[in-house]
């Protein structure tokens, strides 16, 4: 029997939802807040090891000599791996493109600073420091490339010795008469920019305990794991396991936004667990090893962007070129990050034709890995410099030259040249809300009086959509293959009617066990807090990706709706049995099922879940009699992507409006953001404290991107920030208050009508503040096209702007 | 991220602390005040003594007296007690705005006034207010106590003129003379954050003339430094924007050699340290008495 998962909130069957659209207390607080939800590093397993990796600390060199025979005599100190015990048990990481990965620790040559040479197991982590150290290793330097442009050059050092060059992906992508629409363009603008490399950092690092079983040659992981089914199957393939010998215990972590990669670690771990006769191996990563060669880092980015547009200032064309430095490996999928933007390729915009001058390159730098957003952010924070430059120099407002181009509320679903399709949107009632609140009209008065006074005051105001519900054939022009991206969820309820269900990742910060809790509440008509949810490890969880690509909200809740639309079904059939009728004479309806049309005759959850289990023998043998179902969803429609890219990958696209207000101290060059008001649409608001949390955190992201974060390498590709002293992430004394307010476009394509929300204001925000930042350099008659806009380089433009220089 | 191995010793008197510093081989020795500092370079392995000798249990070292000349804080006062001293705030406001505008709330918890002045971070905010307030450094030894002026006591980056065997004790500020005109500026990536470059000055004004202005700037340089030429060309002039713009190019003149990092080239640093020592000037005027 088809079951039809709910659209809207009102096929919900209850009369009035008490909870899904409403936010409510978190069901993961109380633990959370009374530490008693268990860590990685909480974990204490018998026998078990701890790990240190010994790392590179050129970019580049030949190793000549790895003598580990101090180390390994140290008291405590069980096991020391190489790169030879790599090569030996291991295989090189998988990477995109295909192709770029090496070995977890380095074998004749080293690649990168902080890239691993060797590691030790021992009895705790402070031997197995100094154990580490203990280890000689001879490098013979070699010539270092850390920059992509000369990277590029047939004649620069070689990253990896087993390729022709460093160009890892050269491809132009060109969606219509691109060159059609620049040549009958009245107008055509050009402009550079620079996004400087950046990353995740969330409070808790990765780590893992690993457990190889060298007997039935099974190999256990627990960790603080992001994705426990991708994790699953990549140590399956760096080890050539079967995946089902390899488990995955996933535990509740601090955060991740792209960078609980760990990988590298995790396998090494491994091998030292391998090399200690099967003893459980802990490694840690520290903030030191994070930030040097950890998931730390992202979007490493020169664009060459031009936009053409029409007399009447319609924006008819736009070409990106990006040379994407993605560090020394294809490893950390920071590829990827380059391939999402298709699926957003030309904004909330209408622009018709488009052409991605896509240029992969390696250097002597750390692999770049995922960020929120996943690349579409730098690609907006260039877009919206594009539209900036172009209603300025048409003498047009910045706000309604983008109303101008917005795709109408009633052209969806629209598709994009890029190839994907938008569900849903409202763009210019998002921007009116927008300027309503920013009182956008007083927020202009009040910029020319400062600019009379002489200051530099700016306005930004910038729109961006954020994909939600990622899929891999978005990725497919970097090499990832296949279409859909499978979420399970199991319900149970039990012979006293309460659910449990079970899902395939852990705790991480969103808050979707609430959400999930909320789900099966007003479904059966529930507490939130007496429904249990539980992450149960890949060997037996539900199919599952977990968080990622803003999607998990909106899968799980076509996860769990469809497990109990399951489960409903099951009942109305024991329902009807039991009165003697057809099931679609049964109804569920505020946690009672009834018979339609006999009022009072009626069952509860927990009298059907009690009759189902206790007496099963009433039932007619085609009924499976457990309260139970799981059910697995995939976002519907998806289509493989074609030659030029071209897919219905991502299934929503959630759009916002920013308008920032900043003032620039023009001895200075410190930025100070004096308002910061956004309206965004994202669909049904399942929880809405929970999208509110996201977006604010969002933010906050964003403002370290456009402000402060940058991880700097010197010309011998050795990084310079390697603390929290140099990588500045903002604090709260650097966010403004957020204004907030909400537009609900439903989606038509999704349970409950939710897009995707999790990654959410990153995408606009590094956009809106660097409007803001040219509009008040604007007089100056300079502009900013690098981020951050530290104090520094905001100085010298100024200065040089003033005949300085 | 775990230290390489060292001894530990915590004596509860100034005297234990001496002798033991007198035991052992200074050089291998690390003394340990608040430990903001020194605990970060033990866990990354770039500090590596034999002995930690931590000072944090000399109950003695531990006070905010006022004198006859002003305050003695002592060695081992934490900055919070400093920031909630209402004798500092209202008696000494330069020393209170160095002290709030360091690190943040938790760092202030730990950190104390002589882990700081010993310590002799250039970027650090004491060292340049003990400078511009004429602090007296008390210091015990094997053979005694000694004081040494704020500024003979910063020599270089992470050097003082501390001797090895020696332990900074005392801070001593005299009190400002009545009327008297200051100010704390500094420009920071992020509030709390070691400055790029910051500044301090005090003056008095007499008949709308500035008399004994001080002006010191930090993060410019390998230590905090007294711009002697900038205070020379306002000294003796009035209140005007004409007198406050003739420090500039003896500011610059006198950041020879500025640090660049990943936050601030030289060029950068030299230019915020004019705009600085600027504004410092400007506010510490605005807010002496006699100026009419």
């Amino acid at each position: 029997m088809a079951i039809e998962i709910p659209k809207n909130l009102s096929e919900l069957p209850t009369r009035q939802t008490r909870f899904v659209g409403r936010g409510i207390r978190r069901v993961e607080d109380a633990a959370l807040l009374t530490g008693r939800v268990e860590f990685v590093d909480d974990v204490v397993l018998p026998r078990m090891l701890h790990c240190a990796i010994l790392r590179s600390p050129f970019a580049h060199a030949r190793i000549t000599r790895v003598d580990t025979s101090a180390a390994e005599a140290l008291e405590g100190v069980v096991a020391v791996v190489t790169g030879e015990d790599a090569k030996r048990w291991s295989f090189p990481a998988q990477s995109s493109p295909d192709g770029w990965g090496i070995h977890c620790i380095a074998g004749e040559k080293v690649h990168y600073v902080g890239e691993p040479v060797a590691a030790v197991a021992a009895s705790n982590r402070r031997v197995a420091e100094d154990a580490a150290e203990l280890i000689e290793v001879d490098y013979e330097p070699l010539d270092v490339v850390a920059d992509p442009f000369v990277a590029m050059q047939s004649d620069s050092p070689r990253v990896l010795d087993d390729q022709d060059s460093n160009v890892m992906m050269d491809r132009i992508f060109t969606w219509g008469d691109v060159d059609g629409a620049f040549a009958a363009a009245p107008h055509v603008f050009n402009e550079k920019f620079r996004w400087n490399r950046l990353g995740a950092n969330p409070t808790e690092t990765f780590g893992c305990i690993s457990e190889w079983d060298p007997m039935e040659l099974n190999l256990t992981i627990h960790g603080s794991i992001q994705s426990p089914g991708m994790f699953g199957l990549g140590r399956a393939a760096s080890f050539g396991l079967p995946s089902n010998k390899v488990n995955i215990i996933s535990h509740p972590h601090g955060g991740s936004f792209g960078g609980k990669g760990g990988t590298r670690g995790c396998d090494i771990s491994c091998l030292l667990s391998r090399k200690a006769g099967g003893r459980p191996v802990k490694w840690i990563e520290d903030r030191g090893e994070y930030l040097l060669s950890g998931g730390s880092q992202a979007w490493d980015r020169h664009y060459d962007v031009s936009l053409a547009v029409d007399a009447d200032g319609v924006v008819t064309g736009l070409k990106v070129g990006l040379v994407d430095d993605l560090g020394a490996t294809g490893e950390a999928y920071g590829a990827i990050s380059a391939a999402k933007p298709l699926a957003a390729f030309t904004g909330p915009y209408t622009i018709p034709v488009a052409q991605y001058d896509l240029k992969l390159v390696a250097t002597h730098k750390l692999p770049c890995g995922p960020y929120r957003g996943m690349g579409p952010p730098p690609h907006f924070f260039v877009l919206e410099q594009m539209m900036d430059i172009a209603a300025r120099a048409l003498g047009e407002d910045p706000a309604e030259f983008r109303r101008k181009n917005f795709i109408a509320p009633d052209a969806f679903p629209y598709t994009i040249p890029s190839g994907n399709e938008y569900d849903s949107g409202n763009y210019p009632e998002v921007l009116d809300q927008a300027l309503a609140l920013a009182d956008y009209p007083a927020l202009r008065a009040a910029q020319a009086e400062a600019r009379a006074e002489g200051r530099l005051v700016g306005i930004g105001v910038a729109s961006a959509i954020e994909p939600g519900v990622f899929d891999w054939n978005a990725y497919a022009i970097v090499g990832m293959p296949g279409t859909g991206v499978p979420e399970g969820a199991t319900v149970s309820i039990d012979i006293v009617g309460m659910a449990t269900v079970r899902v395939g990742f852990s705790l991480e910060g969103q808050g979707q066990y609430t959400l999930v809790s909320q789900l099966v509440a007003d479904y059966f008509g529930y507490e939130p807090e007496s429904v249990r949810v539980v992450h149960v490890d890949t060997q037996s969880a539900p199919p599952s990706f977990g968080p990622g690509g803003s999607r998990l909200g909106v899968a799980i809740t076509g996860a769990v709706l469809g497990a109990c639309e399951r489960i409903r079904e099951k009942m109305c059939r024991v329902v009807a049995v039991l009165m003697q009728t057809e099931p679609e004479n049964i109804e569920l309806m505020d946690g009672k099922f009834c018979l339609k049309g006999a009022p009072g005759a009626e069952m509860t959850v927990a009298e059907v879940a009690g009759t189902m289990l206790g007496r099963s023998d009433l039932l007619p043998p085609d009924i499976d009699p457990r309260p139970e179902a799981t059910h697995v969803w995939t976002a519907p429609g998806r289509t493989p992507a074609d030659e030029e890219g071209r897919a219905k990958s991502y299934l929503t696209a959630a759009q916002a409006v920013h308008v920032v207000q900043v003032e620039i101290d023009r001895d200075t060059g410190m930025v100070e953001i004096q308002r910061y008001c956004l309206a965004d649409d994202c669909g049904t608001r399942l929880n809405p404290d929970t999208v509110e949390g996201q977006t604010e955190g969002s933010v906050v992201q964003g403002i370290g991107a456009a402000l402060l974060e940058e991880y700097v390498y010197d010309a011998d590709a050795q990084p310079l920030c390697t603390s929290f002293m140099d990588y500045l992430m903002p604090t709260v004394f650097d966010v403004p208050e957020i204004e907030k307010v909400a537009v609900v476009t439903p989606s038509p394509f999704t349970p409950l009508g939710a897009k995707g929300c999790g990654e959410g204001a990153i995408h606009t925000t590094p956009a809106a503040i660097m409007c803001a930042i040219n509009d008040a350099l604007s007089p100056l008659g300079t502009s900013a096209r690098e981020v951050p806009a530290a104090p520094a380089r905001l100085w010298k433009l100024i200065r040089e702007a003033n005949g300085g220089g | 991220m775990k230290s390489a191995p060292f001894e530990y010793a915590a004596p509860s008197t100034i005297g234990d602390a001496l002798q033991i510093l007198a035991e052992n081989d200074p050089d291998e020795v690390k003394l340990m005040a608040g430990g903001q500092s020194l605990m970060p370079l033990l866990n990354m392995r770039l500090a590596r003594p034999e002995l930690v000798l931590d000072l944090g249990r000399i109950a003695d070292l531990d006070y905010i007296r006022e004198t006859d000349a002003g305050v003695a804080i002592g060695a081992m006062t934490t900055k919070r007690a400093v920031e909630e001293s209402d004798l500092i705030r209202q008696q000494h406001p330069l020393f209170w705005e160095s002290t709030v505008a360091i690190g943040h709330p938790q760092i202030r918890n730990r950190g104390t006034v002589g882990g700081s002045m010993a310590q002799a971070d250039p970027a650090s905010e004491y060292p340049a207010a003990a400078i511009a307030l004429d602090v007296e450094m008390v210091v015990q030894g094997a053979s005694g106590e000694r004081i040494i002026a704020a500024e003979d006591f910063f020599v270089t980056y992470l050097t003082t003129a501390l001797e090895p065997g020696e332990i900074l004790t005392e801070v001593r500020i005299p009190r400002l003379q009545p009327g008297t005109g200051w100010a704390f500026d500094e420009v920071a990536r992020r509030h709390g954050d070691f400055a790029i470059v910051g500044a301090v000055a005090t003056l008095a004004l007499e008949g709308g003339v500035i008399r004994d202005p001080r002006l010191v700037i930090f993060g410019a340089a390998d230590r905090a430094l007294r711009l002697r030429a900038a205070e020379e060309a306002v000294a003796g002039r009035p209140v005007s924007d004409e007198t406050f713009d003739g420090t500039a190019a003896p500011i610059a003149q006198a950041v020879e050699d500025p640090l660049s990092d990943v936050h601030a080239s030289e060029e950068y640093r030299r230019h915020l340290a004019v705009v600085l020592g600027g504004r410092v000037l400007r506010v510490a005027a605005s807010r002496a008495g006699g100026g009419e």
